[in-house]
Order: structure tokens, then C-alpha cells, then sequence
């Protein structure tokens, strides 16, 4: 059994009250094996971009707080290291992409020095660093390298500054590259472009990549293993094909059938849900998705599930199991 | 002939202009016809002008040139009497239901601001909203909410619900479902359809995801830099699409189907184009077309009809099918 390269631990984040404290991420257990592209579902609120945040110790703190749990980067524990350690780790070791490429780039700075900027805080030398940012701006498949370096942001298109943004986050070579929804902004064309670019990157540098989405098409096209949060809790586990051809969680099977397909009748009743997302601190004790949930029974009232292995590598956190639905 | 509730001829936007801006052309010689009681669906990238062709026809901004006609009869749109009368035939719901409703009004106060502004409230207000709030599927206890005490799905409720108060004929919808969470987008598209039926409305459907405008879409109009470059039933566009872009479009979608998806990437199918550069002369796509041809950079392709209903800007699609 090799060690795996991030290791999320019961990870619980909140804010801390006078008595107790609200959860919002509520036990996470993720890890992502070296060279692995691991996706997390999830809609808004589920704890997605916080467990993402918690793990480079980006939350904003007060009032957000890691309550319990451990992040582990190949046994390293993120929560004890120093500051100069966390700023090797960040963007040297694991690189983070952000939803919105248009804020994460300095207005007032050239596009160039900010790659730079980048790599002389990771200890390059003034020319090895420019000599770098040359060659990450060519292999994101940025057509004039040169005329971007000496762009400032607003001067370029969002899927031109989102490859900026991956080029940035490529150009330390780091083992893990976070992505918190990269696409969401961007058209399909562009969309597709940064999906098949990350995919020959990742070929090329074996660098793993842990990708936000609320996308399934995103996963699907993407990633290896998917992770589907719910309300704070990871509520499925398992390898893309098997999550797309055999749901084992109630959630999942019904994200997966609202999706108007080729096949679903032209304008005909698709399939709801019903209900809404809960919050993650009101919760009456029991599965949270019980009140939607079409499979529900007195027991799912009663306990949380854990993760249960349903085979072929789906875990899914429902008492039942789907040949019982 | 068709029976169209709503048609635009030949409309022109520019931005821009003045003062050594740059001039960018929104849109550039559009003409739609929306049949009445059917939806149209217009998809294409960001940049193509859709959400300026939404603009100009619920009336807030006025065309370059070209014109508007609802029901037949053109509309003046630097009269106000005629915009008030535009507005009380055509209403917009937006994509982002919390920035379209005013966070200090209450629904019942944002419906009945538009009954009263329209002369509406004949009677009780406070039954029209109820009645309103019931057509969306929201219970009358909504009345009372603010907009920050509905979840994203409700909030867009309440907006339909406001559009609908005027009694319109037609609803322009601009990416209605995407800033909601995907297990509420099947319900929301579930309500459209099911007043458009009760009311018979007609639907304009601006969205980019194609899956979607697919399923509730009739017609279908794929815009590329201001223009319209195919249009037709939506399964001429979407399942026999002619144009290069249509396809390229349709490809380039993530289909939520891993088999398809793997697929894709072991016959390394990609539709990896450069940005489209400016263009001077001939077909606005056709610096990133994969099947360009001599005559595409000198001559501006007309939307020509490739089968019945089913138009198509491309010569050469047309002549190779």
C-alpha cells in the first residue's frame, strides 16, 4: 500500500460558538493517491470549497475554523508546519486554481511578472524564472506567449487569463493541483480547451489533481474517482464509471437523473428532486437527505451512515443498498 | 405563413464608438421570428450577442437599426406609450434571481409594485399575489419572505411569478437555470414548461447549455459573432446540425457519460481552435473553421435553407450536406 500523497482525516470545520460550535464540514475523509485526478461534487453549500481551502489553511479565520481532524501531505501534517514551510507548500507543492480567473490576478501588474513573481518566491533566480514563464505561457497553448507576458489582465480573454492561472499554478512543477471549479465562467469551447489541456498536463507530469465542479459532465470527462458531498459529509465514493453506471447513493442516482439527456423525451416532465439543499447547522440528527429522498425509511431518521462498501469500489453513505430501492 | 407573435428585422447594435472607443459590434443583421405559443432557443458563446438581442427586444435599449414586431405591428422604441405597452406583452426574467429581486421588498411587495406601476390591482392585491405565487408553485406564506429568506429555486419562482403579473404573452429567459444548483434546474425548467402550457406563452430561451435549451426548446437559433448561422426545429439543429460551429459547439460539451468522455479522448477528437481573430471580409468563422475554403474569406455567407425550416449560413455544409 503506497502513501498517499494528501490525506484529508475526519476533517470537521465550523464556527466555534460560546457553547459548542456550528459545523459546516462535518467529518470529510478524502485522499488522492500520487498521479490521481480525483473529483468533488457537490452543490453550493455542501463544504466543498472549504475542505479545498481548509487543506492549504485558506479559511477565512474568524470566523471559520478547522474544529477537528488532520490534513496529511505524504504524512505531513499541514495543521503543525511553520509559516515557511506553509509557503513552500503553497503553490510550490500544491498549486490551487480559482473559480474566478478575472480576481485572482493582480489589475495593476503585467501578466509576465506575476508568473515571475511566483517563481522567485520558490526560490528561482531572476533569469531561470523568466526563462520558466516563457515555457509554461507556451504549454498552456497560449498562442503569443510573449504578447501575454506584457499584458496586464483585463487586456486578455477569461479563458486566455484562466490558462495564466494554470500556467501560474503549473510553473513550480507541484504534485497537486487543486481546482476549484476553473471552468464555471468560461463557454464550452474554452471549457473543453483548459479539460483537454489539464488532461495532457497531468499525462505529462503525473502531478495529481483534485477538481471542484457541480459539473458531472466536467467529472466525467475528467477524472479517475469521484467524491459526492452532501451537507458536509462526503456521501459517495467511487470510480467515475462505476458512480455514472451504477449509482449506490440515493443523491447521486437523482443528481444523475434530473440531467435532461438525448435520450429524455423533448420537453417532457424531468425527473425533480424536490426539496432543498439543507443547511448543514440545522440539521435534525439522522442522513440529511432523507426528507428528499425517495427510499426513505424510520431507521434513515435514526444514524448518520458511514461509508458502506457497496462493490466495485462504490462506498456510499446510505443504509440501503441499491438492489433495495 | 407562420403565425409569429414576435419578430425582429434586421436589427443592428453597436457599442461604442465615441471618442476613439473601439466599436464593437454586437449585433449585426439579426432577424427572428418566435411563433406564438412555441419557444425559441438561441445558444452561442459569450460575445455572440445574445444577451443584447434579450435587451433589445423587451425594449431596454433600442436598435441601431431594424425593427420589432409583436403581434404584427412594428413597435416605435423612442416612444414611451409603445414601450409601456412592449413591456406589458414582453417581460425578461434574468439569470441570477437575488440580483434581479430588490433585497429590501418583500415578494408581496415586488408583485405588487408591478400590478400597481401597470394599473393592475383591480381588487385585492393581496389576492393577485396569492393567485401569482400560486401559479409558480409557492404557497401564499411566501408573501411575507424577503428575497434572503428564499432559497435559489423559490427566488427564481418569484421572479416568474413578477414577470408574469403583467399578463404577458411572451417571457424572454436569459440562462434562467444557471446560477441555481443542479438538483433545482429540472424543477425550475419543469414550471416553464408547465405555465407555458397553461397560459400559452411563447418563450424566448437564451441559454449555453445545449442539453437543456435541447429539451425545451421547439426552435432552435445558434448565433456566432451578432450573427444567426443556423436555425430550425431543434432537432434539424441539434441532431443534424449543418454549420461547422453548431457542431463544434455541440462536440465540445461534456456529455455526463464517462464512456462517451474516454471515448472522446482515445480517438482524440478535439475541437481546439484559437480564438477567432478579427475579421474584415467573408465568414466571421472563418479563422477557426476546420472546413475553410478560398471563397469563405471573401464572400459573407447568407443563411440560405437547407431543408424546410432549417436555415443555414454555410455554403459549404450546404453543398456537401
Amino acid at each position: 500500500m503506497t502513501q498517499p500523497l494528501l490525506e484529508i482525516r475526519d476533517l470537521h470545520i465550523g464556527i466555534a460558538r460560546r457553547h459548542g460550535a456550528d459545523e459546516i464540514v462535518r467529518g470529510v475523509n478524502i485522499s488522492v493517491e500520487p498521479g490521481e485526478k480525483l473529483g468533488i461534487v457537490g452543490e453550493s453549500g455542501s463544504g466543498k470549497t472549504l475542505t479545498m481551502l481548509a487543506v492549504l489553511r485558506l479559511l477565512a479565520s474568524p470566523p471559520l475554523r478547522v474544529l477537528k481532524g488532520e490534513i496529511l501531505l505524504d504524512g505531513e501534517d499541514l495543521a503543525l508546519v511553520d509559516d515557511a514551510r506553509l509557503r513552500q507548500v503553497r503553490g510550490g507543492e500544491i498549486a490551487f486554481v480559482y473559480q474566478d480567473p478575472m480576481s485572482s490576478l493582480n489589475p495593476l501588474l503585467l501578466v509576465g511578472r506575476q508568473v515571475e513573481e511566483t517563481l522567485r518566491a520558490h526560490g528561482a533566480t531572476k533569469a531561470a524564472a523568466a526563462a520558466r514563464t516563457g515555457e509554461v505561457l507556451t504549454q498552456v497553448g497560449l498562442a503569443d506567449p510573449d504578447r501575454v507576458r506584457r499584458s496586464y489582465p483585463h487586456q486578455l480573454s477569461g479563458g486566455m487569463i484562466q490558462r495564466v492561472m494554470i500556467a501560474m499554478a503549473l510553473a513550480t512543477s507541484p504534485r497537486l493541483l487543486i481546482a476549484d471549479e476553473p471552468t464555471t465562467a468560461l463557454d464550452v469551447t474554452i471549457q473543453r480547451q483548459i479539460l483537454e489541456l489539464v488532461t495532457s498536463l497531468q499525462e505529462q507530469t503525473s502531478m495529481a489533481v483534485l477538481w471542484v465542479t457541480h459539473d458531472l459532465g466536467v467529472v466525467a470527462s475528467l477524472v479517475d474517482r469521484v467524491a459526492v458531498m452532501y451537507a458536509g459529509r462526503v456521501v459517495e465514493m467511487a470510480p467515475t464509471e462505476q458512480l455514472f453506471a451504477r449509482p449506490t447513493h440515493p443523491y447521486t442516482s437523482a443528481l444523475l437523473q434530473s440531467l435532461p439527456g438525448t435520450g429524455s423525451d423533448h420537453r417532457s416532465p424531468l425527473h425533480q428532486i424536490g426539496g432543498t439543499p439543507p443547511d448543514p447547522t440545522r440539521l435534525s440528527g439522522g442522513c440529511p437527505f432523507r426528507v428528499r429522498c425517495p427510499y426513505a425509511e424510520d431507521t434513515c431518521a435514526q444514524g448518520e451512515p458511514d461509508l458502506i462498501d457497496r462493490g466495485q469500489g462504490s462506498l456510499a453513505a446510505c443504509w440501503k443498498d441499491p438492489s433495495q430501492w | 405563413m407562420v403565425d409569429a407573435v414576435l419578430s425582429a428585422r434586421n436589427l443592428v447594435k453597436v457599442y461604442g464608438g465615441r471618442r476613439g472607443q473601439t466599436q464593437v459590434q454586437a449585433l449585426t443583421d439579426v432577424s427572428i421570428d418566435l411563433e406564438r405559443g412555441r419557444t425559441l432557443g438561441v445558444v452561442g458563446e459569450s460575445g455572440c450577442g445574445k444577451s443584447t438581442l434579450a435587451r433589445l427586444l423587451v425594449g431596454l435599449e433600442a436598435p441601431d437599426s431594424g425593427s420589432l414586431l409583436i403581434d404584427g405591428d412594428t413597435i416605435e422604441m423612442d416612444e414611451r406609450g409603445s414601450r409601456v405597452s412592449l413591456a406589458r406583452k414582453i417581460q425578461l426574467v434574468f439569470q441570477d434571481p437575488f440580483s434581479s429581486l430588490d433585497p429590501r421588498l418583500t415578494v408581496e411587495k415586488a408583485l405588487g409594485e408591478v400590478l400597481r406601476v401597470h394599473h393592475l390591482h383591480v381588487g385585492s392585491v393581496a389576492a393577485r399575489v396569492t393567485e401569482l405565487l400560486a401559479m409558480v408553485g409557492l404557497t401564499g406564506r411566501f408573501a411575507a419572505r424577503y428575497p434572503h429568506e428564499l432559497s435559489g429555486g423559490q427566488a427564481q419562482r418569484v421572479a416568474v411569478a413578477r414577470a408574469l403579473a403583467v399578463e404577458p404573452e411572451i417571457l424572454v429567459l436569459d440562462e434562467p437555470t444557471s446560477a441555481l444548483d443542479v438538483s433545482v434546474r429540472a424543477e425550475i425548467i419543469n414550471l416553464l414548461v408547465r405555465i407555458q402550457d397553461e397560459l400559452k406563452l411563447s418563450y424566448l430561451f437564451i441559454s449555453h447549455d445545449l442539453s437543456m435549451v435541447r429539451h425545451i426548446s421547439d426552435e432552435i437559433a445558434v448565433m456566432y459573432l451578432g450573427r444567426v448561422v443556423e436555425s430550425g426545429r431543434y432537432d434539424q439543429v441539434l441532431g443534424t446540425s449543418l454549420h461547422p460551429y453548431t457542431a463544434a459547439l455541440a462536440d465540445a460539451i461534456a456529455l455526463p457519460d464517462p464512456v462517451h468522455e474516454r471515448a472522446r479522448s482515445a480517438a482524440g477528437i478535439s475541437t481546439t481552435s484559437l480564438q477567432g481573430q478579427a475579421v474584415t471580409a467573408g465568414c466571421p468563422y472563418a479563422p477557426r473553421c476546420p472546413r475553410v475554403e478560398e471563397t469563405c474569406r471573401r464572400e459573407l455567407p447568407r443563411l440560405a435553407e437547407a431543408a424546410p425550416g432549417h436555415l443555414v449560413a454555410c455554403p459549404v455544409a450546404l453543398r456537401r450536406g
